[in-house]
């Protein structure tokens, strides 16, 4: 499997061998898929090409994501995976810390439950330098995280996420996940895109409409379209330790700037499934990636943290270093770009493999439009505009990050010393200590797609189906009942001559209309004519938090897209319609 | 930024900032300086104002001779 750990970019001089082969300890067994030969294979090479809308290339978080995505919508795709697994073949981890935003996601595709079961939820980080607590913060206290259903974070084994992934995806259908099968050679043109694949039972040839690259960080699909990146090289090295424990220490996310056991390098110390805690050290910057990865050595450096008395087993040990590595577009012609072949970045805030899920939640749906007629092929562009802004902050945020941590030198030491002895002094200067600056869903401010008052992820708030509260849902029941077209929400009393109007909008255009109502409102919901019943559904949001969400609070009505980004909301007045028409128009890339 | 006078007590200030680093070895004045700044960049919070100083101070002429 082509590597897709944004955790391991491999960084000359040091040759690092791909860390997840240095396995020890008990580790996972991984699910492993069976190899069934496509159709393609049979052919004789005089007959035509067989040319699929959508192939996926690569079965790592952002791929599977995608597929299940398509899924989903009811979209047929092809998923080429090099692998017969899911994770890296050997390796028991690479991601382990799932935002809420990603949660969201995988609860509209129907694997949240799963995760939540399997997963630890946290909130609670506590950042350490020396023997000192610095700061802590609880992220369920912050902004809007409080609205949604879901908590703020998961950790969990990627691996695991990604067979959840695998196996709804087969569940679902219309996705064709082909595994063993290596994509070896590649051309596009005005007509359509060529794939030459390599399986166990030899090779064949496909065409696409869309390529998506979802391989990694080692992708070929780069030099093959030519794709121009800015990369930055790190100097850090990283040792990751998984391992159990016979004390178990606090759910919380632990961060130590400068950690007294750990030559005043940072550690972090994170749990996830099956009791299992993951501790990252950060190395000398010379260390040599094989000594530091010993057993000995590993036992070690725990031992110095933990204590003699501590009985620690070992599951999973990987030395790492990263770069930062941002493509100039993430679409190149037919290719699409998602995940660490858009941009790689240090594993600090969740930066990585979150932003890979927010990519093919975000593709996932304009696809579906285009591929069914209901929206020009110019909306795939604002996937670029949209994602590559995403792409550009978290490398920005990351790269701050990585800089603070780095061990640094002469004045970088002297202000980090200096912010450091404040912080603990004044709570003033806690914002200056960057340990990682937890991902959030990105916002878009140049999308052509979205309005002044849109382009913000909306939680996924929970609703009620009746004014009792006994019947409860979520936003993502309503996007999920949308089937990739847009959610109109329209708040309070909609009056008679206005359902009609609003019926010949959902009639021509893809759009559901919501009526929301808060309990304490005596307006009834709308009373609509028969023909209009499957037109406009109603919901009550009890405590207001749809429109808290929608940031409607004064608005009449708001348009979410099908991966819960707002495209923007509008008042009631004569003008409603005209400026609901236009801003439908533009969330379908027909006004770009 | 402001560049005309804000001083209540210019020749106080200056004092007291020379007195503070009297006796300090050039690495203890170092981290004194840099907590400073900290601390008066708080005081000015205005993301502008501070990138429109730290883009000042960079930009002062070399002392000559």
């Amino acid at each position: 499997m082509t590597n897709k750990n944004d955790k391991n970019a491999s960084l000359a001089p040091t040759v690092f061998t791909n860390g997840y082969e240095f396995t020890q300890g008990t580790g996972y067994k991984l699910p492993e898929f069976e190899f069934v030969p496509p159709p393609e294979l049979a052919q004789h090479s005089n007959d035509a090409l067989v040319r699929h809308p959508i192939v996926i290339v690569g079965g790592g978080l952002a791929g599977l994501t995608l597929a299940c995505c398509m899924a989903r919508l009811g979209v047929k795709a092809v998923l080429l995976d090099e692998d017969n697994t899911v994770g890296v073949k050997g390796a028991s981890s690479r991601g382990i810390c799932y935002t809420q935003k990603s949660l969201e996601i995988f609860h509209k595709l129907g694997i949240y439950e799963a995760i939540a079961a399997k997963g630890t939820q946290w909130s609670v980080g506590r950042t350490f330098a020396g023997d000192d607590e610095v700061y802590s913060f609880d992220l369920s206290q912050q902004g809007l995280n409080n609205l949604s259903a879901q908590p703020s974070f998961i950790n969990i084994q990627q691996f695991y996420v990604e067979a959840f992934l695998a196996f709804r995806a087969l569940e679902l259908g219309h996705v064709d996940l082909r595994w063993l099968s290596r994509v070896t050679a590649f051309a596009q043109n005005d007509d359509c895109a060529t794939l030459t694949v390599e399986t166990p039972q030899g090779a064949y040839q496909i065409e696409a409409d869309h390529v998506i690259d979802a391989t990694g960080t080692h992708t070929p699909f780069h030099a093959w379209v030519g794709a121009t990146m800015q990369t930055k090289k790190g100097d850090d090295r990283w040792c990751i330790a998984d391992v159990r424990f016979t004390e178990r220490p606090p759910t919380e996310r632990h961060t130590w700037i400068e950690a007294p056991f750990n030559e005043n390098r940072a550690v972090w110390q994170h749990k996830m499934a099956d009791e299992v805690w993951r501790l990252d050290y950060q190395m000398a910057p010379n260390a040599d990636p094989a000594y530091v990865s010993r057993e000995d050595v590993v036992r070690e450096r725990l031992q110095r943290q933990f204590g003699e008395g501590v009985e620690i087993e070992i599951v999973w040990v990987g030395p790492y270093a990263y770069r930062s590595i941002c493509l100039d577009r993430l679409r190149v012609g037919r290719v699409f770009f998602m995940g660490d072949t858009a941009k790689v970045v240090s594993p600090f805030g969740a930066r990585g493999g979150n932003t890979g899920v927010s990519d093919a939640d975000n593709l996932s749906w304009k696809l579906a439009a285009v591929l069914r007629g209901q929206a020009p092929s110019a909306l795939l562009e604002s996937y670029n505009e949209e994602r590559l802004q995403a792409a550009q902050e978290n490398v920005l945020v990351t790269n701050r990050t990585a800089r603070f941590l780095r061990g640094p030198e002469g004045m970088e030491r002297t202000f980090r010393s200096a912010a450091i002895s404040l912080a603990k002094q004044f709570p003033f200067a806690r914002p200056l200590i960057n340990t990682g600056r937890m991902a959030v869903a990105n916002t878009y401010t140049r999308s052509g797609v979205c309005a002044a008052s849109g382009g913000f992820s909306v939680p996924n708030v929970p609703i009620w189906w009746d004014a009792t509260g006994r019947h409860k849902g979520t936003l993502n029941d309503l996007l999920r009942w949308c089937e990739g077209r847009l959610l109109l929400l329209v708040f309070g009393r909609i009056p008679a001559m206005d359902l009609p109007r609003l019926q010949a909008i959902s009639m021509r255009y893809p759009v559901r209309v919501v009526q929301v109502v808060a309990t304490t409102e005596s307006a009834p919901p709308a009373k609509s004519a028969p023909s209009a019943s499957i037109v406009v559904e109603h919901v009550y949001d009890p405590q207001g938090h749809l429109r808290l969400a929608t940031q409607t609070q004064t608005g009449r009505w708001a348009l979410v897209r099908p991966d819960a980004y707002q495209v923007g909301a509008g008042r009631g007045g004569p003008q409603w319609r005209g400026q609901l028409v236009s801003m439908v128009e533009m969330a379908m890339g027909s006004q770009t | 930024m402001k560049t005309t006078p804000q001083w209540t007590d210019a020749d106080g200030f200056y004092e007291q900032l020379l007195d503070a680093h009297h006796g300090l070895s050039p690495e203890e004045s170092q981290a004194l300086n840099a907590r400073l700044i900290l601390l008066l960049a708080n005081q000015i919070g205005d993301a502008k104002v501070l990138s429109e100083c730290v883009a000042a101070a960079a930009e002062s002429p070399r002392a000559t001779g």
